[in-house]
């Protein structure tokens, strides 16, 4: 049973406080990231886990024992670092073995196991190397190996794949994957990289500024971000934002209205709060893009022209222009658009008139002050049972698998 | 343009070797002497004056190095009855001093002893200096620098400071009363035993080496220390297993020098004993012993200093070469 469960954890350095009572619980065999922007908390939180690092505040529990006050060795966990951190005066069998023969284990049990592991990061027959007579993927195997080996609970990674170049970072990706659903062993995996995270976790565990901002499935943070923190930092190309004003009888930004019953979500005229909506949530009103609940047509104008291959980006601009007048530092009134290709789009000059509609189903509105969620539909429960069953839509996690495969396309 | 610096030799050249100079390089005064055209040439060519200068400082450091070694064998190669006007070359040939000179005195015993008080002391050092210089290399605490100067402070005291109290010390003159009751405790009788070399040694020495290992043990990756600790070591596991090996060039170093330090040295190897080689007296003594009431016996004392460098002679050429990587490893790498 590796369940690993941080309870109220915090950490702090002198005044800097590193880990902000963080309280995670991890199942058994699951695979979680803990992603966040450098600086985070996010491997002092594995570090935490790991033993390596004594909490200030809280407790640490490994399938169930309480570990906080344990040394790392008695933690039934494996690690996998950043800088692979191979022994270099030993060859592939020691670095691999060294954990079993600290453990004095029988000579046979070390050899059966060190095959077995060795096979599954396919390095058999290369167990007499040194670690600098490798490449970097097999450096990183050998690493992953010596993980393996011991049979832990819990495996710890911290970013093992931000070293490696990135053709290589995709194929250990999957590796990682494969390998996890062979073991089934917990994983706890810290990256800074949004896109792994959403692509090889069953959770994401979002931080910032040492606080656990979202904990939840990658499709759920992404679909109903927590707040505006965690709705900018998944997803690429990230949420367009805008600052708005509740009206009566809708909101308003210095671009664009939205025309809704604030009533209907208990929303008072006259509170501050931040539109975002995704960039394949906004339509060409000509396109034949089908929105779930489109709003009005709003007028913009074509920036910049990005075809991607299987999608294009179109940076528009919302501001109506002043004779041409714009200066480049202003990006407020920015808006991007990401549209399946057209042939026709791409041939587009810039600075052409356009008419955009946004999809209501897909609008997130943050508290402007908290940055916490407020919504995350904005569509007519009518008109939602015309388009769609149920009120919770369902063609978003459509619209959400086009957009990783893009992204990862992208990279 | 040309300048028309004649020195004395070169003033007098005939205009006949116009025809071999013409071939030379432009700017050079057909016709100056040696010398200035020297001097011409090292002005468009820097490097030949540090070479020539390279070569002044290396015959230099040799004569003054090797002189004297070469002087002990003339000596210990002259008779003793032929001890006048020594001069360059040996009043005679007789080898068979390096062999009267164990006959004599049981100098190989004296050798034993400083081996012996050396290796110890050097092991001492090692396991001592290893211990702090994980410390001082690879934990963050308060004071770690002020503590660190400190050590190196220690290491600057001239050892003369330590003599008086330390012998009294280890003669056993040194007495703790506990107030109240009649229980005292008097001071080992370290003298003319390994111990009263061996501890001032180890003291005296350790912060050289604290400061190697410092430098060595502060660049091996915290990665590698983490992953041994996750894999199975406590952090004095992690330095013996991964750090150490891995500093292997820095602890030879240490280990060498320390070793050394204590072979040469004089100032507690002569005043802790008695001079008697079952006392653990060092070569030293080995080598005063030829220094008699009515005679001295040059010719045996510079035989015994010359057998008593080839143990460390032979350790400095086995060991050159790591020793140098390892001194400058550390100031190569950050």
């Amino acid at each position: 049973m590796g369940d690993v469960n941080l309870e109220h954890i915090t950490k702090r350095y002198g005044d800097v406080t590193a880990v902000d009572d963080v309280s995670i619980d991890i199942e058994d065999g699951e695979f979680v990231t803990l992603v966040g922007p450098s600086g985070c908390g996010k491997s002092t939180t594995l570090e935490t886990i790991a033993g390596l690092t004594t909490p200030t505040e809280g407790e640490v529990h490994i399938a169930g024992r309480d570990v906080t006050d344990l040394p790392p060795k008695d933690r039934q966990i494996s690690m996998v670092f950043q800088n692979i951190a191979l022994f270099p005066h030993m060859d592939v069998y020691d670095n691999i073995s060294y954990g079993l023969r600290l453990r004095d284990f029988e000579e046979d049990e070390v050899d059966r196991r060190v095959d077995d592991a060795a096979e599954i990061v396919q390095m058999e027959g290369m167990l007499d190397r040194m670690p600098d007579e490798l490449s970097g993927g097999q450096r990183q195997r050998v690493a992953i190996g010596r993980a393996i080996v011991r049979e832990p609970e819990v495996f710890l990674m911290d970013e093992p794949l931000a070293n490696l170049d990135a053709a290589l970072r995709v194929h250990m990706r999957t590796e990682l994957q494969r390998l996890h659903r062979e073991l089934d062993t917990t994983i706890v995996y810290v990256t800074h990289d949004q896109e792994e995270a959403m692509t090889m976790s069953n959770r994401l565990a979002i931080m910032n500024e040492g606080r656990v901002q979202q904990f939840a499935e990658p499709l759920e943070c992404y679909g109903q971000p927590a707040n505006e923190f965690v709705a900018g930092f998944i997803g690429s190309p990230s949420m367009n934002m805008y600052d708005a004003t509740i009206t009566g009888d809708g909101l308003e930004t210095s671009f664009f209205e939205i025309p809704f019953d604030p009533e209907r979500f208990g929303l008072s005229a006259g509170r501050e709060v931040t539109f975002g909506i995704r960039p394949e949530d906004v339509a060409l009103s000509d396109s034949n893009q089908e929105l779930g609940d489109p709003t009005e047509p709003i007028v913009a104008e074509t920036d910049v022209v990005e075809p991607i291959g299987d999608e294009v980006f179109v940076y528009l601009l919302l501001a109506e222009r002043s004779d041409h007048g714009r200066t480049l530092s202003e990006g407020d009134d920015e808006l991007l658009l990401s549209t399946p290709p057209d042939r026709a789009l791409t041939e587009w000059e810039e600075e052409r008139s356009v008419r955009i509609r946004f999809d209501r189903r897909n609008v997130h509105l943050f508290d402007a002050e908290s940055g916490e969620s407020i919504l995350h539909d904005l569509g007519e429960p009518e008109q939602a049972e015309a388009d769609d069953p149920g009120p919770e839509p369902e063609p978003r996690d459509g619209a959400v698998g086009r957009e990783r495969d893009a992204t990862t396309e992208q990279r | 343009m040309a300048t028309d610096t004649h020195d004395a030799p070169g003033g007098a050249r005939a205009e006949t070797t116009t025809e071999t100079t013409t071939d030379q390089r432009d700017g050079e005064d057909e016709d100056a002497g040696p010398y200035t055209r020297w001097v011409q040439r090292s002005i468009r060519e820097p490097g030949r004056v540090y070479r020539a200068m390279f070569v002044v400082v290396t015959i230099f450091f040799l004569v003054t190095t090797l002189f004297p070694l070469y002087w002990l064998g003339v000596l210990a190669l002259t008779e003793q009855g032929k001890m006048t006007d020594v001069g360059l070359v040996p009043n005679g040939f007789n080898p068979a001093v390096f062999v009267e000179v164990f006959e004599t005195v049981p100098f190989h015993w004296y050798m034993f002893n400083s081996i012996v008080i050396g290796l110890v002391t050097t092991a001492i050092v090692l396991v001592f200096a290893s211990l702090a210089g994980y410390v001082f290399g690879r934990m963050e605490f308060p004071g770690r620098t002020p503590l660190m100067l400190v050590v190196l402070a220690i290491s600057y005291f001239p050892p003369v400071a330590f003599l008086l109290p330390l012998f009294r010390l280890f003669t056993g003159n040194v007495a703790l009363t506990f107030p109240g009751t009649d229980v005292a405790i008097t001071s080992p009788m370290l003298f003319n035993t390994p111990g009263a070399l061996v501890l001032p040694y180890s003291a005296l020495f350790m912060p050289l080496s604290i400061f190697i290992l410092t430098t060595f043990y502060a660049q091996i990756p915290d990665g590698l220390e983490r992953a041994s600790r996750v894999e199975g070591t406590t952090r004095l596991g992690a330095l013996y297993r991964v750090i150490v090996p891995l500093s292997a060039p820095g602890l030879a170093t240490a280990g060498v020098l320390t070793f050394i330090s204590v072979y040469n040295e004089f100032f507690f190897g002569f005043l802790m004993t008695d001079g008697q080689p079952d006392h653990w007296a060092p070569i030293v003594w080995g080598i005063f012993r030829f220094q008699g009431q009515y005679a001295d016996l040059y010719n045996y004392m510079a035989a015994a200093s010359l057998i008593g460098i080839v143990p460390v002679a032979v350790l400095v050429v086995v060991a050159q070469e790591r020793i140098v990587s390892g001194l400058t490893a550390g100031a190569l790498k950050e």
